[in-house]
């Protein structure tokens, strides 16, 4: 019929009046979102994501201090790659930050689950030092670093003397002059610094847990350690795993915690990619090699980030 | 029953003594630290270690005030590079965070996943780049080089945490102040900025730390020992003075004692944002 179809094209008419409206407002809301974004996003463009590009672009180049001032400098594709993955540092430091890596956050988690546990059971005292034990994250890091290093060393170094003291040694020990206990004294140091971070995050886990499911495990008659692997564990799981990835990407990019105790040595053998990148660029000045380990170095955190992204995707995190 | 209260009593002092002997475990550096700067050369190096200072000396804290590398300057430095690049941080983030939280744009999920990956990127990757950028702009030795650089570690964080902290506020309150008058600008810095100082107080605080702590920046970009930073500053002294412990712990209380003051006053927002930032990304 003629009027239904007249009918149905003017309601068509309206919805898309009414649309077009919608889009006019949206298309304004989206203009003042701009603009409060924006000045943030370029900022961040030109310092952050420019240099990203600089260095890659650099790592395909042939830059150092001889042919720095020249305007046109070669590129020499792939070579840099080739060649540092020849480097037998490269593939020293590449180990070795996996190692400093994964005994750090083994070691914070474990001490930092077993405090986040502990500090809350409900007593007078939890929440005050929960709070103290802070404070060790928010010194700078070359403070930290000296500090232990101070701790470490052998003449007039507390841990040495400590130890002599209850007979577990009998000379002191070069902590970090020796390349054997180096690493260790690093990833001790760098967990110190990283437990109050996880026990807070485990805190946070902890206090998500329903109380009623502990009320029910204890009326069915389950044991503490029954609880805790059947209730606290799988309840936490969330938690663990974002303090466990937020740990790998913040421990595997330390710079300034190696670069003051022991600046890779002795005989690289607390070389980290970072601070390999750092002695390439600005000890040797071949900043092309520094950008290229760097590049290294961004490739495997990026996949790790993208990793963890995909982990909060489902949260509200990004809505 | 009464018994039993005499149990939870008797556990509570069990816990607490327990709490307070890990804490002192745990704080022990921070001790130490202190304890060593009021000693002398001497009794540093002395064994068994003194646990309290024999003879109690303040003249590693005087020394470092005297001479032509005093500290005063380096924390003059240290202090207008923190300012002026939480300054940077704040102006560019609060609004940025405000508008990621309120206005519906096309890209808003990317801009969130820039901002979340930017903060996990290496400072060496940065380093070499900016380097040559500086040195090409002519900015290498200028406080401005820090200054920007420690600002791109702090934009992304207080963008993250403040956009999560705008989303908390009632929407009705922008739209009872549009039926008042204000136009979205006038909104934003008249009703939401004063609003939500507290979570503005604990993302400037952060970003005034993160710039406080830095030792990569300002190490490599600054080249004279005047435009040095007090990060900068403890790093050479200890290539220059090798081990006079008690000196270097001096000077690292002189470089904590600002962090420590801002923690104290700022306690209740610092504790908040720690745990909020690191959840939420």
């Amino acid at each position: 019929m003629p009027w239904q179809r007249h009918f149905k094209s003017k309601r068509v008419k309206e919805e898309t009046i009414l649309k077009n409206k919608y889009t006019r407002e949206f298309l304004r809301e989206e203009k003042k979102g701009y603009l409060f974004v924006l000045p943030a996003l370029i900022f961040m463009l030109a310092f952050v994501g420019y240099p990203i590009i600089y260095n890659l672009i650099l790592s395909f180049k042939d830059v150092n201090v001889m042919t720095f001032s020249k305007s046109v400098k070669p590129f020499i594709g792939l070579k840099n790659y080739i060649e540092i993955f020849k480097d037998p540092t490269m593939k020293t430091s590449i180990w070795n930050t996996f190692i400093f890596t994964i005994g750090s956050i083994s070691i914070q988690f474990v001490i930092g689950l077993a405090l986040a546990l502990f500090l809350n059971l409900k007593f007078k005292l939890a929440e005050p030092i929960r709070g103290l034990m802070v404070v060790s994250y928010l010194i700078p890091m070359t403070v930290t670093a000296l500090l232990f290093k101070f701790m470490y060393s052998t003449s007039g170094g507390i841990i040495n003397e400590l130890l002599m003291k209850v007979h577990i040694i009998s000379k002191p020990i070069g902590w970090i002059i020796s390349g054997n206990t180096s690493m260790l004294s690093v990833i001790l140091t760098n967990s110190w610094v990283g437990i109050p971070f996880n026990m807070l995050l485990l805190t946070t886990g902890l206090s998500n847990i329903s109380f009623t499911l502990y009320e029910a495990a204890q009326v069915d008659g389950a044991s503490a350690i029954q609880r805790f692997f059947r209730i606290t564990l799988p309840e936490l799981k969330p938690a663990i795993l974002s303090v466990l990835v937020l740990g790998f990407i913040y421990t595997f990019k330390v710079f300034d915690l190696v670069f003051v105790m022991t600046n890779g040595g002795p005989v690289n053998s607390t070389e980290l990619m970072s601070t390999f990148a750092y002695k390439l660029s600005f000890t040797q000045f071949s900043f092309s090699r520094g950008a290229t380990v760097a590049n290294v170095l961004f490739a495997i955190l990026f996949c790790v980030s993208l990793g963890y992204l995909g982990l909060i995707k489902d949260e509200e995190v990004i809505g | 029953m009464k018994k039993r209260v005499f149990n939870n009593k008797q556990k509570n002092i069990i816990l607490c003594t327990m709490a307070v002997i890990i804490a002192c475990i745990m704080l022990f550096p921070i001790y130490w630290i202190v304890v060593s700067s009021f000693k002398t050369n001497a009794e540093i190096f002395s064994s068994p270690p003194t646990f309290i200072p024999k003879v109690f000396t303040i003249s590693s804290y005087t020394e470092q005030f005297v001479g032509k590398d005093s500290i005063v300057i380096a924390f003059f430095n240290s202090v207008k590079i923190a300012t002026c690049s939480m300054v940077l941080a704040c102006l560019l983030a609060v609004p940025a965070g405000y508008g990621l939280a309120r206005f519906k744009m096309r890209g808003r999920k990317v801009f969130i996943i820039a901002f979340l990956v930017t903060q996990m990127l290496p400072v060496t990757l940065i380093l070499t780049p900016m380097f040559l950028v500086y040195k090409n702009l002519h900015l290498l030795d200028s406080a401005f080089a820090p200054i920007i650089s420690d600002a791109t570690i702090s934009v992304p964080f207080v963008v993250l945490i403040l956009r999560t902290y705008f989303l908390a506020l009632p929407k009705e309150l922008e739209d009872a102040a549009k039926i008042d008058g204000c136009n979205t600008f006038t909104a934003f810095t008249r009703i939401m900025l004063p609003i939500s100082y507290p979570g503005i107080i604990m993302t400037a605080a952060f970003s005034f730390l993160f710039a406080w702590g830095d030792l990569a920046y300002s190490l490599t970009f600054l080249s004279t020992p005047a435009k040095r930073t007090m990060t900068a500053g403890i790093y050479n002294f200890m290539g220059k003075y090798g081990i006079q412990w008690n000196k270097i712990m001096a000077y690292g209380v002189l470089l904590v004692l600002p962090v420590v003051l801002i923690f104290i006053f700022l306690q209740k927002y610092i504790i908040g944002g720690l745990t909020n930032g690191s959840v939420k990304g």
